[in-house]
């Protein structure tokens, strides 16, 4: 018996990470070229690390490896703030604790003197 | 608990505004002293200087940052890392044995928010003046009172745009070109960037930041476990609660020591009702603890009824201080700790690259000997000036020249041209050589680079 197509799909969380991996390579990628079109790859790695003999190619790959893994954390961090973050109906109050009520100490307690609390 | 009802025919519930009552106790007074001592340190450090530079100055321009008198370069780059990793490591460690220590005393969120409560308490009255005041219709007495409070709110908030700026240009430049309407333009946007986002987060947002924007608040509780100390009310001694009078039976109307007074729901700077749990929202402020203990003692009843306990002395176990994470994150903080003082400390002050000649691979001499030409860069990461002393290490037949003479100022870059020399003898094809720097100021200044002498290959 074939396993129905169905049964092989990706949960949630799975979706979730695999959007965070892709969108994060896009923005490394628009990064780089707005970056590299700027700035020579070369110049950016001689500034901080000129003690290595790093070519070009490994500039380029370094440079990119770090804008990529920047959005990585950026697009990660986004992801766990909006799971964990307020559920549907949030913004009409649903799910909500109510608004605390409160009131004049001294109302229900005449021994306490509601002006002078500090 | 479904609460739609809160946002009645709306499709919105607003929350009203927190205006929390003004407290005092243990807890306010440490608070206060947080605000005083952190928000010291921020406005006070970048007027202080120390080894002739400003105290703290990321000198982004010039790629220097100065540190209580220790000067940062970016070859320094991997300190930043290690103190940032301390920083994580620190909140971690801190989280484990006191839970939201940092929300509730040294974010800078909870710090400026108090400085700005603390304005808009002093221009508009505690809670209940300025609900009335809210409630109330724009008169003179209203606009007076808000427009004083928004220009004490600019006015801070621009300080601290100013000081922000000041970290990273001498601070006392920048007072100068402000007043002399010379400031340049990317100081001009920071400054101004900064101030609206003190003024955005600390006087318009406030609990909005810690509820919704940050991650920590998320985060935090993966850190928690039962023996972490969290502010909670002690439902057990506390229901049923209900007010009375101080010199009635609680057990004979079957009462709890709660009153119901709500003054903890009052102070609390998120608007929450501790009694309801723990809650998310709850940045640890302990405002609630310090009122109820108040309450308390005007009842003649036990203090503690909202308190520093753990899920543990709750639930009636020990509690444990000392436990496995804790000795983990202790170590790890120490060992890092300690290995980026001794690295900070043992920093060798002096940089040196040398790069071949790409024009020629060697030359031979007329004396038979072969000569190959350098770029040597140094760099003098000191605060004094140095004399650099050049030598080859293990091949005593070489020589070196070296123009320029090799001095440098304190903090100085400088190029110089550096040729070597060795006899034909010495053999075929590429040989490593090692050139060593010292100084003669400093005998712990020195630095050996090795590179390749290239000589004729047949």
């Amino acid at each position: 018996m074939t396993e129905h197509p169905v049964n092989r799909r990706w949960s949630m969380r799975q979706r979730d990470w695999a959007v965070v991996f892709w969108i994060a390579f896009l923005s490394a990628a628009a990064g780089s070229f707005v970056l590299f079109g700027l700035v020579n790859p070369l110049d950016m790695v001689n500034a901080w690390a000129d003690q290595y003999d790093i070519g070009v190619r490994l500039a380029y790959g370094l440079i990119f490896a770090f804008l990529y893994l920047l959005c990585l954390l950026a697009c990660s961090l986004t992801m766990f703030m909006i799971r964990t973050g307020p559920a549907r109906g949030h913004v009409t109050g649903e799910g909500r604790r109510s608004i605390p009520k409160v009131r004049d100490p001294s109302k229900s307690n005449p021994d306490l003197d509601g002006e002078n609390w500090k | 608990m479904n609460q739609k009802h809160d946002a009645g025919d709306s499709l919105y519930r607003k929350d009203p505004k927190v205006y929390p009552r003004d407290v005092k106790g243990t807890f306010a007074s440490l608070r206060k002293l947080a605000v005083v001592v952190l928000l010291g340190l921020y406005y006070i450090l970048p007027w202080i200087n120390w080894g002739g530079n400003q105290s703290v100055l990321f000198d982004l321009p010039a790629r220097k940052f100065y540190i209580f008198g220790l000067t940062f370069w970016p070859q320094d780059f991997i300190f930043l890392t290690l103190m940032l990793i301390i920083a994580g490591l620190s909140l971690f460690f801190v989280t484990a044995v006191a839970g939201r220590l940092w929300c509730g005393y040294a974010c800078p969120q909870t710090v400026w928010t108090e400085v700005f409560l603390w304005m808009e308490r002093w221009v508009e009255g505690d809670r209940n003046k300025r609900n009335k005041l809210d409630a109330s219709p724009w008169n003179r007495n209203k606009i007076i009172r808000k427009t004083s409070k928004q220009v004490l709110w600019i006015s801070f908030a621009l300080w601290t745009g100013f000081t922000f700026v000041g970290f990273f240009t001498p601070i006392r430049e920048l007072g100068h070109s402000i007043i002399t309407f010379q400031l340049g333009n990317w100081e001009t946007f920071w400054l101004l960037f900064y101030s609206f986002a003190t003024y955005g987060n600390a006087g318009i947002l406030r609990e909005q930041v810690c509820k919704y924007m940050c991650p920590y608040a998320r985060f935090q509780s993966a850190m928690f476990d039962k023996d972490t100390l969290v502010i909670a009310y002690d439902e057990k001694r506390g229901e049923p609660r209900g007010g009375r009078r101080k010199s009635d039976n609680p057990s004979e109307k079957g009462l709890g020591d709660c009153i119901g007074c709500t003054l903890c729901v009052q102070v609390c700077p998120t608007g929450i009702d501790i009694r309801e749990g723990l809650q998310i929202e709850c940045i640890a402020c302990a405002a609630c603890i310090d009122v109820c203990d108040q309450v308390m003692d005007k009842m003649d009843y036990k203090k503690g009824l909202i308190s520093y306990t753990t899920e543990h002395r709750l639930g009636g176990n020990e509690s444990h201080v000392f436990r496995p994470r804790i000795f983990v994150y202790a170590f790890l903080l120490l060992a890092l700790v300690a290995g980026v003082l001794w690295s900070v400390n043992h920093r060798v002050l002096l940089r040196a690259d040398l790069l071949r000649d790409r024009n020629a691979l060697y030359r031979e001499l007329a004396d038979d000997r072969i000569e190959n030409v350098y770029t040597l860069k140094l760099i003098n990461m000191d605060s004094v000036l140095h004399n650099y002393q050049i030598e080859i290490v293990g091949h005593d037949d070489m020589v070196l020249f070296i123009s320029p003479e090799p001095v440098l100022e304190p903090e100085e870059v400088g190029n110089f041209i550096l040729r070597m020399q060795a006899p034909a003898s010495l053999g075929r094809g590429s040989v490593e050589v090692d050139v060593r720097f010292s100084t003669m100021e400093e005998p712990f200044i020195e630095r050996t680079v090795s590179t390749r002498f290239l000589m004729p290959f047949d």
